[in-house]
């Protein structure tokens, strides 16, 4: 089975640079509690520079650097941090497995889709440089070979092929075998991998045991440790805890992005579009308010995700700053993606999700919808409203290949003879009739207006099993000066009432 | 060699720079909308109604405006395009829209509660280009008030929006308040001949244009011939609006359950007839 392994050097620095773009360049460290004490966990390339060390107590790190600063090292948030990585990767690689702190092994088998191993390295790097890492990656038939070659190795990218493992370790320094058994091979003086591999089978299990002989093996290309991918979580959530509350938009702004990025990663990598979207945030000192992001049409890309999320929160009011937030995928569907054509603009969608989300926010979301027909005959209700979600476009050149146009829903004959403007309640009206039951004229409007012709009636009579019967005789009539009205007589009381107008 | 290389290389940049031209450019697929009614779309300067403009149809109640709306949007669906109804009134009846040719799924229905949002929510729609026509029905506002008035400032931001967006904005709009469209054509409802169309106010020309819009062309479904409220009254005896039977008053309980189907209080028949036959069988 070919393997990829996709290293991160200094993969909590990374993040935390990612999620603080202003920690850039800056002096800092990722600090965890050992004993009671404040040690480095990770420092960045400015504190290493300034002769901080891993392991150092923060007292003596500040000591070295006076503009340090320090953040808690979060292992479960790096491990998240991995597995949207290990996500956003699903649609080149079907199954990732974690080797933490810094690193995910990845299945390699699919590289024939992406123009080889060579091309599936590339577009691994290039995944992930979008979102702002920097990486290493080795495709080898081992797991020992990817990750060592990976980690102590120095091209960026790099392909083993099948039986030439042991040659592409043998000048990786000892301390790539990362076990108690180096410190043993050190001490027969041997420097590099090449040389343990060098050294007879029986000799170094008899003096190492099984351990020894299992270095021994990985030095010369002969891992068998079986590759385990990772399970998928159900639900797709990401999560993040700042650093300090947010009492405005703009630092919020930065933890938005981090965790869209991740999400919208994830999302890509099983082929699926979020449809509905909470974003929970959690208020300083406690409390917390839920955003709902509901999207007109699927998407899962972050920028627009971002753009509409922005906007909504600049209407929100909050009772207090923000301490973190939560963002979780109610609904989502497959990702069919977007077809543009020349001349498309790639942010026609985000427009349309932004001015949606705009106007939902100053309307409120039932005054935005659009219509399905009902299955009734009481014409005012022959209608329902639902959440607007048109359909996504497809243009492009006439063809066989190209998906014809769902065919639209007919509508029913009797439909066509409705107006086109409906009050949304029965006005009566004022008629005058011959003795003969002939109608004349009627008063609309405080002017009195001449029939000119009429038609009907077309009665219509239902829910006799309910509260609310009816029985009316409707008429289109034009009326002078106005135009055609639809008008009907309630057999209820016999009064004429003004229902809709054929304008 | 090196000369048609050079000649591929500019040509290709001549396509790159076009291509640039064409995405920074505003959406313009459709020069014009053209309704489908073709004496309709004879009478505008363009062909058809005019994408990037405001254009107003300003007429009775029951003018014919709506229908000419939704026309135009009906035609706006059929290149897969997305258009808005800001519905001031709350009037628009979708079932006929969809008879007209409306996509339901590509038309988005804004119901403002009040009339101030009437024109802002226009505005986002408009300057979003993310729809090829949005009509802004000012007929009356939210809360049964009469015709909104826009005032200029809105005028004027709405033409911007729409200039911008590359939208149709549609005006429809009441006698008693006409709007500030760039072109303005009044509708009014002939008795038996259709549609009146009069171009008011356009900048393309063609002012004093006019044209009979035919029933047949609004409701092509009709019988031939016939038209719902054009044609002659027939005798007196068969216009006679029948004497439709009311229903009684609710009765007392031994006779059935109130306001419910009239059958119910019929007296059950009798079941003694049959009883007897089936006991005459055993």
């Amino acid at each position: 089975m070919r393997l990829g392994f996709l290293h991160f050097s200094r993969f909590p620095v990374q993040r935390k640079v990612i999620e603080l773009p202003e920690l850039a360049g800056k002096p800092f460290v990722l600090v965890e509690e050992v004993r009671g004490q404040q040690r480095v966990a990770c420092a960045s390339t400015s504190a290493l520079k300034a002769g901080v060390k891993q392991g150092m107590t923060v007292t003596a790190a500040t000591a070295l650097e006076p503009a340090l600063r320090h953040f808690p090292y979060r292992p479960e948030e790096e491990r998240r941090a991995l597995v949207g990585i290990g996500e956003m990767l699903m649609g080149l690689a079907p199954g990732f497995q974690l080797s933490e702190p810094d690193g995910l092994w990845f299945d390699a088998s699919a590289a024939h889709l992406a123009k080889g191993e060579e091309g599936l390295c590339a577009k691994v790097l290039a995944q992930c440089s979008e979102l702002g890492w920097r990486g290493r990656v080795v495709v080898a038939s081992e797991k020992f070979t990817a990750r060592a070659l990976a980690r102590h190795g120095a091209p960026r990218m790099s392909v083993v092929p099948e039986g030439e493992s042991a040659r592409a370790l043998a000048p990786l320094p000892l301390s790539a075998l990362e076990g108690p058994e180096q410190t043993a091979f050190a001490a027969l003086g041997l420097m590099t991998l090449g040389e343990v591999a060098g050294l007879p089978v029986g000799a170094v299990t008899a003096r190492g045991g099984a351990a020894g002989m299992r270095a021994h093996a990985r030095c010369r290309g002969g891992d068998e440790t079986p590759f385990i991918a990772e399970v998928l979580e159900e639900v797709l959530e990401e999560q993040l805890t700042l650093e300090w509350p947010a009492e405005s938009l703009e630092p919020l702004q930065f933890a938005l992005k981090t965790v869209l990025d991740r999400l919208c990663g994830r999302l890509g990598g099983r082929k699926r579009a979020a449809v509905r979207m909470n974003l929970t945030l959690k208020l300083d000192p406690s409390g917390q308010a839920v955003v709902p992001l509901t999207l007109a049409r699927p998407t899962a890309q972050a920028k627009m995700l971002l753009e509409l999320t922005r906007h909504r929160l600049s209407d929100v009011r909050l009772e207090g700053p923000v301490a973190g937030l939560i963002l979780r995928v109610e609904e989502d569907c497959e990702d069919r993606g977007q077809q543009l054509s020349l001349g498309d603009a790639p942010e026609g969608d985000a427009a349309l999700e932004v001015v949606l989300s705009r106007l939902a926010t100053a309307l409120g979301e039932d005054a935005l919808f659009m219509a399905a027909l009902e299955d009734t005959h009481r014409p005012e209700e022959a209608y329902e409203t639902k959440t607007f979600r048109p359909p996504p476009m497809r243009r492009g050149l006439e063809g066989e290949l190209l998906q014809p146009v769902e065919a639209a829903e007919p509508v029913p004959e009797v439909m066509r003879e409705r107006p086109s403007r409906m009050l949304g309640t029965p006005a009566t009206i004022d008629v005058e009739m011959t003795a003969s039951g002939e109608l004349l004229a009627a008063r609309l409007g405080g002017r009195r207006r001449r029939v000119m012709a009429l038609v009907g009636p077309e009665r219509l009579s239902g829910d006799w099993w309910d509260a609310r019967p009816y029985s009316r005789d409707y008429y289109r009539v034009h009326f002078e000066g106005l135009g055609p009205a639809w008008v009907f007589r309630d057999a209820r009381d016999g009064r004429f009432y003004l229902q809709g107008l054929f304008d | 060699m090196s000369a048609t290389a050079e000649k591929v290389s500019v040509t290709v940049e001549a396509l790159k720079e076009q291509i640039r031209r064409l995405q920074a450019a505003p959406r313009k697929y459709l020069a014009a909308l053209r309704t489908g009614v073709e004496a309709f779309d004879e009478l505008l300067p363009g062909g058809g109604l005019p994408l990037g403009q405001v254009v107003e149809l300003w007429g009775e109640a029951a003018s014919g405006r709506t229908s000419l709306a939704l026309r135009a949007m009906a035609s706006a669906h059929r290149e897969g395009r997305l258009c808005a109804y800001v519905d001031g009134p709350g009037e628009l009846y979708p079932p006929a829209a969809m008879a007209a040719g409306v996509d339901p799924a590509r038309l988005l229905i804004v119901r403002p509660k009040t009339a101030e949002q009437l024109a802002w929510s226009a505005v986002q729609l408009v300057r979003s280009g993310a729809f090829a026509c949005v009509v802004l029905d000012l007929t009356r506002g939210p809360k049964g008030a009469s015709g909104v008035r826009l005032s200029p400032a809105e005028g004027k931001r709405l033409m911007d929006a729409a200039v911008r967006g590359g939208s149709l904005l549609l005006l429809l709009t009441a006698p008693e308040a006409p709007g500030d469209g760039m072109m303005r054509l009044r509708t009014e409802a002939r008795d038996d001949e259709g549609l009146s169309v009069e171009v008011v106010r356009s900048r393309q020309g063609g002012i004093g244009a006019r044209t009979l819009v035919p029933w047949k062309a609004l409701y092509p479904e009709l019988e031939g011939g016939e038209t719902p409220w054009g044609a002659e009254l027939p005798p007196a005896e068969e216009v006679t609006v029948p004497e439709l039977p009311r229903e009684r008053p609710p009765s007392e309980g031994h006779r059935g359950i109130p306001w419910q189907r009239p059958g119910r209080d019929a007296p059950m028949p009798s079941l003694r007839a049959s009883l007897d036959a089936g006991s005459a069988l055993h």
